[in-house]
């Protein structure tokens, strides 16, 4: 137990290429997600019944599929199609398609959660669709997607770590790497400290979060109507 | 290079080896983690001393840690310590532990919802505590909690996937494999696609009969 500690102080450097990693991927990722979600959770709100069915099933699909899979496919799938991908790249298009379908559910409940009259009395007053949206409900939906979307950067955070499998060196990577050095080097196995200290880091960032999105949830719930929840972790 | 269907068929009998694993091992730790959520929301409810505050860092720590590296510690790091499971029994053990923490929280938000008159009139019955909520709290909350409890379910089918990782030749495995091996991403990624998508929609169609079965006495 004891040279587990020394073994991360070692590999601190390691640890923090990884970590940093983790962020990157983690930021790219909530970015693109949250283009994604709110472009297609607007369309989601759409008069066109077609343009509604066809984000439900964008949405439905990259939520029922396994993300391991989504991200394999894209990873493997891709060089057939004549354009190969570097795994981050790869790793951050697969993230973002699943944060997208993530993120336009909860779009789409921040815009409907806006009370139906302030839509109505915007078209009676003669604004155009566009200006709607822009200065009547993404203002309004913004207060109630907030800690959905802090929610939601918790499980964004949790499911770069599939990026080991296609080769991003991020955190649970750069944990591998400690086990495997050491495995050969040392002729030691501090899988269960390293793999510990790794299942901590995460639980310590994401906890945070959704201690935020939980707080954020109950003052903004007092304030307006309705909050959005956050998707569960189990959509992972 | 062309969608082959000739070597889909050929290769039939893996895959459906796999799907099957697939399916033996979210049905054992289906149940399993039920076992858990039951025990455990009864506990948290109950205010057992230790034990409920035990659940709650458990469904905490579950929750805010990635599944992979969970099955990761439980397939690489118990063995340092001597605590060796079979390739098998690991995937079922993480992925038990992983939803346990979720159906812990689906039962408790049932066992929360029922009524509080029934549990003081089963006390001023004399009933025990494991008595109430056997005969009366974990049906009720079973019966309003069962929807989400589904709803893992099929979170879980569909995260038994992440067993691949760990060498297990599950649908996903067996289909990873062979795009590795033989270079046939087109035909596999369909096979995966239409797999969990048929595992998935078919469980949420489940999903929609039972609530609606379960809402009849409701209905007018």
């Amino acid at each position: 137990m004891s040279y587990g500690l020394a073994l991360i102080v070692e590999n601190a450097p390691l640890l923090l290429i990884g970590l940093r990693a983790t962020l990157l991927l983690a930021a790219v990722t909530l970015l693109s997600s949250t283009i994604l979600g709110v472009v297609l959770g607007t369309l989601a709100t759409a008069k066109s019944r077609w343009v509604r069915v066809l984000v439900a099933l964008y949405v439905e699909t990259f939520r029922d599929i396994p993300l391991i899979v989504t991200i394999f496919t894209i990873f493997f799938g891709a060089p057939f199609l004549g354009v190969p991908l570097e795994p981050f790249p790869a790793v951050a298009l697969g993230l973002s398609l699943w944060g997208g379908a993530n993120g336009a559910e909860i779009v789409r409940g921040g815009i409907n959660a806006v009370p139906k009259g302030q839509r109505e009395a915007a078209t009676a007053l003669g604004l155009r669709v566009w200006k709607i949206y822009l200065l009547i409900l993404w203002p309004q939906a913004l207060r109630a997607v907030l800690p959905a979307f802090t929610g939601l950067l918790a499980l964004i955070i949790q499911s770069t770590s599939l990026g080991a499998l296609v080769g991003v060196t991020e955190f649970l990577k750069a944990g591998g790497l400690i086990i495997e050095r050491s495995t050969v080097m040392q002729g030691i196995n501090p899988a269960f400290e390293i793999y510990g200290f790794v299942l901590l880091v995460y639980f310590s960032i994401c906890s945070v979060l959704t201690w935020a999105s939980r707080r954020l949830e109950r003052r903004l719930g007092r304030a307006s109507a309705t909050t959005i929840r956050a998707p569960d972790a189990s959509r992972l | 290079m062309e969608f082959d269907i000739g070597y889909l068929v050929q290769q039939m009998p893996a895959l459906r080896a796999g799907f099957l694993l697939t399916i033996q091992i979210s049905a054992i730790a289906m149940v399993l983690s039920v076992l858990i959520g039951l025990f455990g929301a009864s506990m948290r409810v109950m205010r057992v001393p230790v034990l409920s505050q035990v659940f709650a860092a458990y469904v905490e720590f579950i929750r805010n840690t990635p599944l992979l590296v969970q099955l990761f510690f439980v397939f690489f790091g118990l063995p340092a310590i001597g605590l060796t499971l079979s390739l098998f029994w690991s995937g079922v053990l993480a992925l038990t532990l992983w939803a346990g923490a979720f159906q812990t929280e689906n039962v408790r938000g049932g066992l929360a919802a029922v009524a509080p008159g029934l549990r003081e009139a089963a006390r001023a019955l004399g009933l025990t505590r494991g008595q109430y909520l056997r005969k009366i709290g974990l049906p009720l909350a079973v019966r309003t909690g069962l929807p989400s409890m589904l709803n893992t379910c099929v979170s879980l089918v569909k995260n038994s996937a992440y067993v691949s990782a760990i060498g297990l030749r599950d649908l996903a495995g067996v289909a990873f494999d062979r795009i590795a091996s033989d270079f046939r991403a087109f035909e596999m990624l369909a096979v995966l696609l239409v797999g969990y998508l048929v595992l998935v929609l078919s469980l949420s169609a489940a999903v929609r009969v039972i609530e609606h079965h379960l809402q009849r006495p409701f209905r007018a």
